[in-house]
């Protein structure tokens, strides 16, 4: 695992990827313990690991996730009592619900206990039935908060769309199919000093590997990105919006079609182009 | 319709933790807007289903909550961080490996690319995914199976057919490309 005492820089990127088997990431983590020169390695290369992360497509929570969690700081910091939370069994660092230990009392009798054993069992039954009730009532308070919430942000949405689009300083680029793409047609509205854009556009369906992208060619400097094209960032029709660099000139708007994750630069043939 | 925000980012997630740290919940507000876009995706993208990924989102962010006043924040060191653990959990959850649990301590994770804004994260979201795909498509599919998939080199090796060694080499290759990313 190591050349002579410490642990080599590849087998360190690969602990922290997780592609190392159980056993010799055991016998890294122990080492690493123990030196700080190989635990400062280790950091880079998790930090290394971690711009992988950034490749996943991007999604945003559902508002009432953070209004769950807010409620839990919350009350959290209120009382000065810690929630069983993380609520995952498996996950490291759980923070126990508080228990309360009994002091007891000194013996009972053998009748007193049966009494006690029935009620035992009937608080039991009672706390089953009343949990379950309460989980159910979460769940469609949980729901009808998602949708209220869903309403709220996309009725803010639409508001700032508003904005954009009534702004004076709002550019307007009409783009037109080339020739491998002449039925298409799209629109793009610019504001340079937001660095927003709104577009619409009627393409033709890709293959399941393709998508489209838009790019802004500045008056200086190379291509960027304005995003893709993908069906599921939809909410309003057929408009997009994406933002870019404030301040870029724009030369021209051009849409092409790349693989279905993206480039950083435009490489595939053009299906829709139009000059500012 | 997703519309990306326009408001430029004026405080420091140095300045933040000192905050939470101090039960400051706007703060911890603040941050969970900064990032939980990023941990969720992350989390949804091992996962595949958004029930998991949001306990997942919600215990990282909690774990923050509890040790804010733990991090020496270094800028970006907090966004590594918070991704190595969600990723370490999802993986965990995955495939009930309790080993990948380890969650590095806070300080555990040099991340130095600013990610504080939109912006920012947006850049590097293309970045990243310009080099993968400058990749060949053997070793672009190496590393996903390894880090959102959460398989070992031998695991692959074995479902390949190729020699562990192979996959090992290839895999160091792939790191050291998309390591250029962050240069």
């Amino acid at each position: 695992m190591s050349d002579g005492k410490h642990v080599r820089a590849e087998e360190l990127e690969l602990y922290a990827l997780g592609g190392l088997p159980e056993e010799d990431a055991a016998a890294l983590k122990a080492h690493v313990a123990g030196c700080g020169e190989c635990a400062m390695k280790l950091a880079q290369a998790q930090g290394s690991a971690a711009l992988l992360a950034f490749a996943a497509r991007q999604e945003r929570p559902a508002g009432t996730i953070k209004a769950e969690l807010m409620a839990r700081i919350h009350a959290d910091h209120e009382t000065g009592e810690r929630f069983a939370w993380p609520l995952t069994a498996e996950a490291p660092g759980r923070i126990e619900a508080p228990r309360r230990t009994g002091t007891g009392s000194g013996p009972r009798s053998r009748g007193w206990n049966w009494v006690l054993a029935s009620a035992a069992v009937a608080l039991v039954a009672l706390s089953v039935i009343l949990w379950l009730q309460n989980r159910k009532l979460a769940a469609e308070v949980r729901r009808e908060r998602q949708s209220a919430e869903l309403l709220v942000q996309e009725q803010r949405e639409i508001q700032k769309l508003v904005r954009i689009l009534a702004a004076p300083d709002t550019l307007t680029v009409k783009l037109t199919g080339t020739e491998s793409a002449a039925g298409a047609s799209g629109v793009v509205k610019y504001n340079g000093r937001m660095g927003i854009l709104v577009y619409s556009a009627e393409l033709p369906a890709l293959p399941a590997d393709k998508n489209y992208q838009l790019w802004l060619m500045p008056v200086d400097g190379a291509p960027i990105s304005a995003g893709q094209l993908r069906p599921g960032d939809l909410a309003v029709e057929n408009l997009w919006t994406s933002q870019v660099r404030v301040n870029t000139t724009p030369k021209e708007f051009v849409v092409t079609v790349e693989p279905s994750h993206g480039t950083s630069q435009p490489s595939g043939r053009r299906v829709l182009i139009g000059a500012n | 319709m997703k519309l990306p925000s326009i408001t430029r980012t004026t405080t420091s997630d140095a300045s933040l933790l000192e905050r939470i740290g101090g039960k400051d919940e706007e703060a911890f507000s603040a941050l969970y807007d900064r990032y939980s876009r990023l941990v969720f995706s992350e989390a949804k993208r091992i996962l595949h289903r958004t029930g998991e990924a949001e306990e997942i989102l919600q215990d990282v962010f909690y774990q923050l909550w509890e040790t804010a006043d733990r991090f020496e924040a270094e800028e970006g060191s907090l966004a590594g961080w918070m991704l190595v653990a969600t990723r370490n959990r999802a993986i965990t959850k995955l495939r009930r490996q309790s080993w990948l649990a380890d969650v590095p301590d806070e300080n555990g994770v040099a991340f130095k690319l600013g990610v504080e804004s939109q912006a920012s994260q947006n850049m590097l979201i293309e970045k990243v995914r310009g080099a993968l795909e400058n990749l060949p498509k053997a070793s672009r599919t190496l590393l996903e199976q390894v880090y959102f998939e959460g398989a070992s080199c031998a695991e692959v090796a074995a479902k390949t057919g190729e020699p562990l060694e192979t996959v090992r080499r290839r895999i160091a290759g792939a790191m050291q490309e998309l390591k250029k990313v962050s240069l």
